[in-house]
C-alpha cells in the first residue's frame, strides 16, 4: 500500500504493507533511528513520536494510519543546527546518560510544554509517566523540562 | 584532603556525548544497518530442561533461510565473561545447544531478509524434545536424587565433575568463631532471601555482524567490554584476533547485564561466516528478559556484639541461584565475602558460600555484583541489633564499620588494600542531621493508616579491582593520546561509557592536566583494532582505574609539548606553563614572569610537523595498585499505607565520598538513578517463574515487570544529594567511582525505613504490597 | 512452542487492511469476514495481543476514520459518547469533566499521555478486561451500550455488556457504536479509585462510586467493582444495604464487607492473591464512600499529607 505523510516537515512518500509498524518504517525505510525500539508493547515510550503534534508509540501504530498526516521525530526537533531548548537543557542538567528513552523523552516533554507551557514538577512527572528511564531517576530529566519551559517562557 | 585548584574538575559540563543523543543521532548497535544485511531469529527452548531429539530446519531452508542449528557450531565449551583468570573461570557454556536447560536456551538460528521472513523460517522449524525434570530452587535442586543440570564442566583446560548441582563453593574462616559468638551479649541469626531482578536495561541485546573479505568479522554489539567480546570470539571461532574487529558504539544501559559476550554474538557470527552475508541478530525485550538476570541470593546471616557496640563475630552462609550457567559465580563467591567483612569490622568471621544451578535464565552481575544483595541483608541486621543493644544504628554503624587505614578486602580475598581516603563519618553525620534523624518516630507506635518512617543504610563499592598483586581479576586500561596540528587532541581508547558520561571524565582529568579548554579534548570513535586493551566498564572502573590511564598519558603528552616548546621558546621545560585560552579553544604554552615568550599548542604541532619532529603523542597501559571503595549513605523517609500496603517515598537524603567529583551533574545523576534501581529492588522488582511450564511468569513481558515512573519516585526538591570532601590520593586527580556505590545500600535503607513506620521486618525481597499487608494483617491477629 | 512465536518487534503475520468510512460500510466488513476480523481502534490493546500472539486476525476494520463513532454529544437521556472517541478527548472534555467527573477521573489514571493519546473508550470496553478503568465508572452511571450490526441497531445495559474475560455481549458482525450514560442525579457525589503497583499500571483492583445522600442518609449508592471477579461487576448487595442508611463507620465497614465479599477468585490470578484483593476492595469502598461523600459536602478532598 502506498501512503503520503509528512515527516518532519516534508511530504514524503512510501510503499508498506499493512503489517508495517510505523517505528519500523521511520527505521527502515527513512533510516531515522532515533526513535527506539524498547519493549514493542507500549510500555517504555523509546518509540514515542509524535502524530499530529501528539504523542503516540510508533511501536503500536500501523504506518498505514498515518496516511495523509503528520509525523515528527526527534531528528525533526532541532530546526538549522539550533537546538531546542528541551535538548539544551536535557544537556546542561545531566538529564542524558545512556541516552535511549532520551529521544522518546524529550517528544514527550515537548507535548507537554505545547500544552502546559509553564508545569509544576509534579504535573511533568505526571506527563512523562509512560517514558521509562532506567539510569537517570528522573530527577535530571524532571529539572530539565522545568528549565526549557522557564526558557522558553523567555 | 580535599580537591583544590582545579578548573574543570568539579564543575558541571556537559557530556561530550549530548548533542548526539538528544538529537537522535547517537548510533547504537541497534541502529547499524547495511544494504544487504539479513535478519536474524533464535530458536529458544520452550522447556526448562530438555534434550533434542530430533530437528529437521528443511522447511525453514525451503524458505531461503540461511539456519544454524547447536550441531554445526563449533564444539567449544567456553565461559563468556573473560575478566577473570582462568584460575577463577568455570566453563559450561555452547553456542547453541541440544540439551537447553532454561526457557529460552538458544538451539538453532536462522537468518533471513527481513525480519518476517526469519520469524516464518524460525517457525517452520520441527523439534522434538525429550522433557527432563527440572529445578527451580536452589535448596530443592541441591538435592542428591535431583536430575544433574551439568554433568561435567570445563576448568583450566580439563573435565570437572559436577555434583548436586552445585556449580563451585568458597569457604573462609579467620580468627575464633565459636569464641566470639561466646563473647557476645547479643546475636542475631536470620535468613534473607532476595528477588532476582531483571537489569531491563532499555536497549535490549544486539549484535550486528559483517564478514570480511579477509576471513575476519566486523562486531557491533551491546557490550561493555569491546575486546573481552573479541578474545571470545577468536577462541570459540579460531578466527585470528587481528581479523575480528569490535567497533565502539553507544550502549543503551547495560548495569552488568553485558560484562559477558551477550549470547547475540557468537550466534550472530555464526550465521554471518554461513550466509557470507552481514547478519544482524537484534533480541526483542521477551528474548532479552530471558537472557540474562541478577543472582538470586539465600543468606544464613549471623552477627554478635557486645553491650558496648562493638562486634565480635559473624558468619555468613549464601546460597546462590545462578541459573542455568556460570557466568561468574566463582568470582562472585569470592566479592560476596569481600562486600560482606569491608562493611563492618569483625573480628572472628566464618564464610560458606555456594553457587547452585538451576533451570532458569542464567544469572549475571547487575550494579553492585552482589553487593545491593548482602548489604540488604546486613543493613537490615545492623539496624535490628542497634534496637536489641539499645544503640542507635547511626551510632553503630559508625563504630564498627571499616574505614580509614583498615584492611579493605575490595573485590574478594585475592584483592585486599589499605583505605587511603574515607568521608564515612561526614557523610552519614551530615545526612542524619538532613533527614532530621532524631526526630524520627520510633518504630510500631503509629497507629493512623499512613505511617512514615526514615531508615538509613549505608554501603561502599569498589572503585575497580586493581589491587597490589595480580590476584584473579583483570584489571588494567590502555589509552593513547596525540596532539592534533591545530592544537586539539585525539584521545583514543576502548573503554565503554554506559552511560554514567566516563569517557568525558577522563576527557576532563586531561584537559585538567594539560591546561587546555575541554573542547580540544576529541574523544575517537574507536575499535579493537586501533586500541590498546581495557578490561571492562564495570566495577565502578571507568572514572577510577580507567582515568588514570588517560592521566598518564596526560602527563606523558604534556611533557613531551613542554620539551618542545623549550626548544623554540629558549627556555626551560621545568620553567614553563600551559593556560587555556578559551577563545582560540587552544592550549597556550608561555614562560612564566616572561612577557611575550609563547605558543599555542597547534603553533608547536605545526611546526613539529614542518620540521619533521614527529607526532606529539603517548601510549599508556595501566593497572591500579588498588581499589579504593567510594562510600554512600542514604537517609530515606517512606510512607506506608496501611490498608494497601503500599509505600511511597517521601523524601531522600543521600551523601557520597567518591574523592574528588569529576562532574558535579552527571555525578548526582548517578545517585538518583541508583535509588530508583534501589527502591525498586526494595519493593517492586522480581522474576518469578510458573512451576507449570518452567518459563517466567510474566512471560518475558515488561507489563508485568514493573520499573517505577517518575511519578512513583520523589521530586527533585525533595531529593538531597551532597559530596564529601575528600581526595583519594591514588586516584586521577583524587578520584573515585561512583555508579555502584549509588545503588549497594539502598534497599537496606528502604526495608528500614518500612521497619521505622510499621515495626515490621522483612527478610524477603521484594517487600511487595502484598507481603506488608499480609504481615500487617497477622500482627493484628487475623 | 509459544515462546519462538512471540515477537513484539513486528507483527508477524499477514492480513488485510479495510479502512471504511461509515458504519454501514464497516458493518458490511464484519459481517463479510465474521471471526476472521478484528476491528482497530487504537490498536492499544489489539496490536499487543497479534504481536503475544494471543489473536491473528486476517482482516483488520480501522474504524479511526468513521467521523460517526467519534465525539461527545449532550442528549436529553444522557452525554453520548462515540465508541472510537480517544481518552485524550474525554480527558480534556470540560462537558466530562463537568457532567460526569467519575468517568473523568478514571480515564486519566489509564495509561500514559501515549496512551490516552491513542486508546479509545470503545476498546477499553470492548477489550472487556476484568479490569478495564473505563468500565467501572460507566457501570456505576448506568450507562448503555449502543450496538451496531447488519440486523441494525439494539442497546443494551453495559451490565449485560460483559460476559467473561475478553468476552462481550457482541455478535461477530456486531460492533460497539456509542455509549451513553445518564446524567448523574443531582448532589451526587462520585469517586473512582485504582490500585496498581506503580502509577503507570493496570488495575489490580479498580472501584467506582456514586452517592446521593437525603440529608444525611444514603438515598442512592452505586457502586462497581473491577479486577476482582471475571468481568468489572456492580455490587448491588452493597448498594441495597446502604440505602436508608447513616454513613458511620460501622455501616462502612460493612459496606466494604459486602463489597470484598464478591471477590470472585480467578485460577489465573497472578498479579495478586484473592485476599489482597478482598482487602484492597474493602478499603478502597470505604475511601470512595468518604471522598463521595466529602465532595457532595464541598470538602476538598486529598490523600495522605506531603
Ligand atoms: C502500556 C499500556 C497501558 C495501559 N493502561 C491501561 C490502564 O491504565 N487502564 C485500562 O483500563 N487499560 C489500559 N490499557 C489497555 C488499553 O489501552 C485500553 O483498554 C484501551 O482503552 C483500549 O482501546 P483501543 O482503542 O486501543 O482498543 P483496541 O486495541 O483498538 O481494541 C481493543 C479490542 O476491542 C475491539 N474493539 C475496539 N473498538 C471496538 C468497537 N467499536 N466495536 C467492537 N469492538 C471494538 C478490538 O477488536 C479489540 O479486540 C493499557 C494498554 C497499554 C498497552
Ligand atoms: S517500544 Fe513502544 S512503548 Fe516500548
Ligand atoms: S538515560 Fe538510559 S534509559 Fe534513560
Amino acid at each position: 500500500m502506498r501512503i503520503r505523510f509528512k515527516l518532519n516537515g516534508r511530504e514524503v512518500e512510501a510503499e508498506v504493507e499493512p503489517n508495517t509498524l510505523l517505528l519500523n518504517l521511520l527505521r527502515e525505510q527513512f533510516h531515522l533511528t532515533g526513535a527506539k525500539y524498547g519493549c514493542g508493547i507500549g510500555e517504555c515510550g523509546a518509540c514515542t513520536v509524535l502524530l499530529d503534534g501528539e504523542p503516540i508509540l510508533s511501536c503500536l501504530t500501523l504506518a498505514v494510519e498515518v496516511d495523509g498526516r503528520e509525523v515528527t521525530t526527534i531528528e525533526g526537533l532541532a530546526g538549522d543546527g539550533e537546538l531546542h531548548p528541551l535538548q539544551r537543557a536535557f544537556l546542561e542538567e545531566g538529564a542524558v546518560q545512556c541516552g535511549f528513552c532520551t529521544p522518546g523523552m524529550i517528544l514527550t516533554a515537548k507535548a507537554l510544554l505545547e500544552e502546559n507551557p509553564n508545569p509544576s514538577e509534579d504535573e511533568i512527572r505526571e506527563y512523562l509517566k509512560g517514558n521509562l528511564c532506567r539510569c537517570t531517576g528522573y530527577v535530571n530529566i524532571v529539572k530539565a523540562v522545568k528549565k526549557a519551559a522557564e526558557e522558553m517562557a523567555g | 584532603m580535599m580537591a583544590q585548584g582545579f578548573r574543570l574538575i568539579g564543575e558541571s559540563t556537559p557530556r561530550m556525548d549530548g548533542i548526539a543523543k538528544v538529537t537522535g543521532q547517537e548510533v547504537y548497535s541497534s541502529d547499524i544497518h547495511f544494504p544487504n544485511m539479513l535478519h536474524a531469529r533464535v530458536l529458544k527452548s520452550p522447556y526448562p530442561h530438555a534434550r533434542v531429539k530430533r530437528i529437521d530446519v528443511s522447511e525453514a531452508e525451503k524458505l531461503g533461510a540461511i539456519v544454524v542449528t547447536y550441531r554445526e557450531v563449533p564444539d567449544v565449551v567456553y565461559c563468556p565473561r573473560l575478566v577473570s583468570t582462568p584460575e577463577a573461570t568455570y566453563k559450561d557454556w555452547r553456542v547453541l545447544t541440544g540439551r537447553p536447560l532454561y526457557v529460552g536456551d538458544p538451539i538453532a538460528a536462522v537468518a533471513a531478509e527481513s525480519e518476517e521472513m526469519a520469524q516464518r523460517a524460525l517457525e517452520a522449524i520441527d523439534v522434538e524434545f525429550e522433557v527432563l525434570e527440572p529445578s527451580f530452587d536452589p535448596l530443592d535442586s541441591m538435592r542428591p536424587e535431583k536430575t544433574s543440570i551439568h554433568e561435567r564442566i570445563m576448568y583450566m583446560g580439563k573435565e570437572i565433575k559436577i555434583e548436586n548441582n552445585i556449580a563451585c563453593t568458597m569457604e573462609i574462616e579467620q580468627g575464633d568463631v565459636e569464641k566470639g559468638f561466646s563473647e557476645a551479649d547479643v546475636v542475631l541469626e536470620r535468613e534473607y532471601r532476595t528477588n532476582r531482578r531483571y537489569h531491563c536495561q532499555l536497549e535490549p541485546k544486539t549484535a550486528v555482524v559483517r564478514p570480511e573479505p579477509d576471513g575476519g568479522v566486523t562486531i557491533w554489539t551491546t557490550t561493555q567490554s569491546i575486546h573481552n567480546t573479541r578474545l571470545l570470539i577468536h577462541e570459540i571461532f579460531g578466527i585470528p584476533a587481528g581479523k575480528i574487529n569490535v567497533v565502539k558504539t553507544a550502549l543503551g544501559g547495560a548495569f552488568g547485564s553485558s560484562i559477558q559476550t551477550n549470547i547475540v554474538v557468537p550466534i550472530a557470527v555464526a550465521l554471518a561466516l554461513k550466509a557470507h552475508k552481514p547478519v544482524r541478530l537484534a533480541y526483542t525485550r521477551e528474548e532479552d528478559l530471558h537472557e540474562h538476570c541478577s543472582y538470586q541470593m539465600i543468606f544464613n546471616l549471623k552477627l554478635g556484639a557486645k553491650r558496648d557496640g562493638k562486634l565480635t563475630a559473624g558468619s555468613l552462609e549464601a546460597i546462590l541461584d545462578i541459573g542455568a550457567h556460570q557466568i561468574q559465580a566463582y568470582p562472585l563467591l569470592g566479592c560476596l565475602v569481600g562486600w560482606w567483612v569491608s562493611l563492618y569490622k569483625l573480628p572472628n568471621l566464618r564464610y560458606v558460600g555456594k553457587a547452585v544451578y538451576t533451570n532458569k535464565v542464567p544469572s549475571c552481575a547487575m550494579r553492585g555484583f552482589g553487593n545491593p544483595q548482602i548489604t540488604w541483608a546486613v543493613e537490615s541486621m545492623m539496624d535490628e541489633l542497634a534496637e536489641e543493644l539499645g544503640i542507635d544504628p547511626v551510632e553503630f554503624k559508625l563504630l564498627n564499620h571499616v574505614g580509614l587505614g583498615d584492611l579493605f578486602w575490595g573485590q574478594g580475598p585475592t584483592v585486599k588494600s589499605i583505605i587511603k581516603s574515607s568521608g564515612v563519618e561526614e557523610i552519614v553525620r551530615r545526612g542524619a542531621k538532613l533527614i532530621g534523624w532524631d526526630k524520627r518516630p520510633k518504630p510500631g507506635e503509629q497507629r493512623g493508616r499512613y505511617r512514615r518512617g526514615i531508615g538509613f543504610g549505608r554501603g561502599f563499592h569498589t572503585s575497580s579491582a586493581g589491587g597490589p598483586v595480580p590476584g584473579t581479576a583483570v584489571d588494567y586500561t590502555g589509552a593513547m593520546l596525540k596532539v592534533n596540528e591545530d592544537g586539539s587532541f585525539d584521545y583514543i581508547t576502548a573503554l565503554m561509557d554506559c552511560g554514567g558520561g566516563t569517557l568525558t571524565a577522563h576527557a576532563k582529568i586531561i584537559a585538567e592536566e594539560i591546561g587546555v579548554p575541554l573542547e580540544c579534548i576529541n574523544i575517537v570513535r574507536s575499535d579493537t583494532q586501533t586500541t590498546l586493551y581495557d578490561v571492562c566498564t564495570h566495577a565502578s572502573r571507568g572514572v577510577y582505574a580507567g582515568g588514570m590511564a588517560a592521566l598518564q598519558v596526560a602527563r606523558e603528552v604534556k611533557r613531551k609539548l613542554l620539551e618542545l616548546a623549550a626548544r623554540v621558546l629558549d627556555a626551560y621545560p621545568h620553567a614553563l606553563k600551559i593556560r587555556p585560552d578559551e577563545e582560540r579553544s587552544q592550549g597556550v604554552i608561555y614562560v612564566e614572569g616572561v612577557e611575550g615568550r609563547e605558543i599555542t599548542i597547534g603553533e608547536l604541532a605545526s611546526m613539529a610537523r614542518h620540521k619533521n619532529w614527529g607526532t606529539i603523542a603517548a601510549v599508556a597501559s595501566v593497572r591500579q595498585g588498588s581499589c579504593p571503595p567510594h562510600f554512600t549513605a542514604y537517609f530515606v523517609e517512606v510512607e506506608v499505607d496501611t490498608e494497601t500496603g503500599k509505600v511511597r517515598p517521601i523524601r531522600v537524603v543521600a551523601g557520597a565520598d567518591v574523592g574528588s567529583v569529576i562532574n558535579p551533574k552527571l555525578a548526582e545523576g548517578q545517585i538518583h538513578g541508583g535509588f530508583a534501581m534501589g527502591w525498586s529492588m526494595a519493593i517492586l522488582e522480581d522474576t518469578p517463574y510458573d512451576p507449570e511450564n518452567g518459563d517466567l511468569m510474566n512471560r518475558g513481558f515488561i507489563n508485568n515487570y514493573k520499573l517505577p515512573t517518575p511519578a512513583d519516585l520523589v521530586p527533585p526538591d525533595r531529593f538531597t544529594v551532597f559530596f564529601a570532601n575528600t581526595y583519594e590520593p591514588t586516584g586521577p586527580l583524587g578520584a573515585k567511582g561512583i555508579g555502584e556505590g549509588a545503588l549497594n545500600p539502598v534497599a537496606g535503607a528502604v526495608a528500614n525505613a518500612i521497619y521505622n513506620a510499621i515495626g515490621i521486618r522483612f527478610y524477603e525481597l521484594p517487600i511487595t504490597p502484598i507481603k506488608i499487608l499480609k504481615a500487617l494483617r497477622e500482627r493484628e491477629g487475623g | 512452542m509459544y515462546i519462538n512465536k512471540l515477537n513484539t518487534h513486528i507483527i508477524p503475520f499477514k492480513f488485510e487492511y479495510h479502512a471504511p468510512k461509515s458504519v454501514e460500510e464497516a458493518v458490511e466488513l464484519l459481517s463479510r469476514y465474521g471471526e476472521e476480523a478484528s476491528i482497530l481502534a487504537g490498536g492499544t490493546d489489539l496490536l499487543v495481543k497479534m504481536k503475544q500472539r494471543v489473536i491473528e486476525p486476517k482482516h483488520i476494520i480501522d474504524i479511526k476514520r468513521i467521523k460517526d463513532l467519534t465525539g461527545i454529544r449532550e442528549e436529553e437521556d444522557g452525554i453520548h459518547i462515540g465508541a472510537a472517541t480517544k481518552l485524550r478527548t474525554l480527558e480534556r472534555s470540560k462537558l466530562i469533566e463537568e457532567k460526569l467527573p467519575v468517568l473523568h477521573e478514571a480515564v486519566i489514571t489509564m495509561g500514559s499521555v501515549q496512551i490516552r493519546n491513542m486508546a479509545t473508550i470503545g476498546g477499553n470496553l470492548c477489550n472487556a478486561s476484568p479490569s478495564a478503568d473505563a468500565a467501572t465508572p460507566l457501570l456505576a452511571l448506568n450507562a448503555e451500550a449502543k450496538i451496531v450490526g447488519s440486523e441494525g441497531e439494539r442497546i443494551i445495559p453495559l451490565e449485560e455488556f460483559f460476559i467473561g474475560p475478553g468476552k462481550t455481549a457482541l455478535k461477530p458482525d456486531e460492533m460497539l457504536a456509542e455509549v451513553i450514560s445518564p446524567y448523574l442525579p443531582e448532589n451526587a457525589g462520585t469517586s473512582f479509585m485504582k490500585i496498581g503497583w506503580t502509577d503507570f499500571d493496570i488495575a489490580t483492583v479498580n472501584l467506582a462510586v456514586i452517592l446521593k445522600l437525603e440529608g444525611e442518609v444514603v438515598d442512592e449508592c452505586r457502586i462497581a467493582l473491577g479486577g476482582c471477579a471475571p468481568t468489572p461487576i456492580r455490587v448491588h448487595k452493597a448498594e441495597e444495604f446502604l440505602r436508608g442508611k447513616k454513613l458511620t463507620d460501622e455501616v462502612l465497614e460493612e459496606a466494604a464487607n459486602i463489597v470484598s465479599g464478591h471477590v470472585r477468585p480467578r485460577a489465573r490470578w497472578r498479579r495478586a492473591p484473592p485476599e489482597y484483593r478482598r482487602a484492597v476492595s474493602r478499603a478502597l469502598t470505604i475511601d470512595a464512600l468518604t471522598i463521595a461523600r466529602k465532595r457532595i459536602e464541598g470538602l476538598e478532598v486529598n490523600r495522605g499529607e506531603d
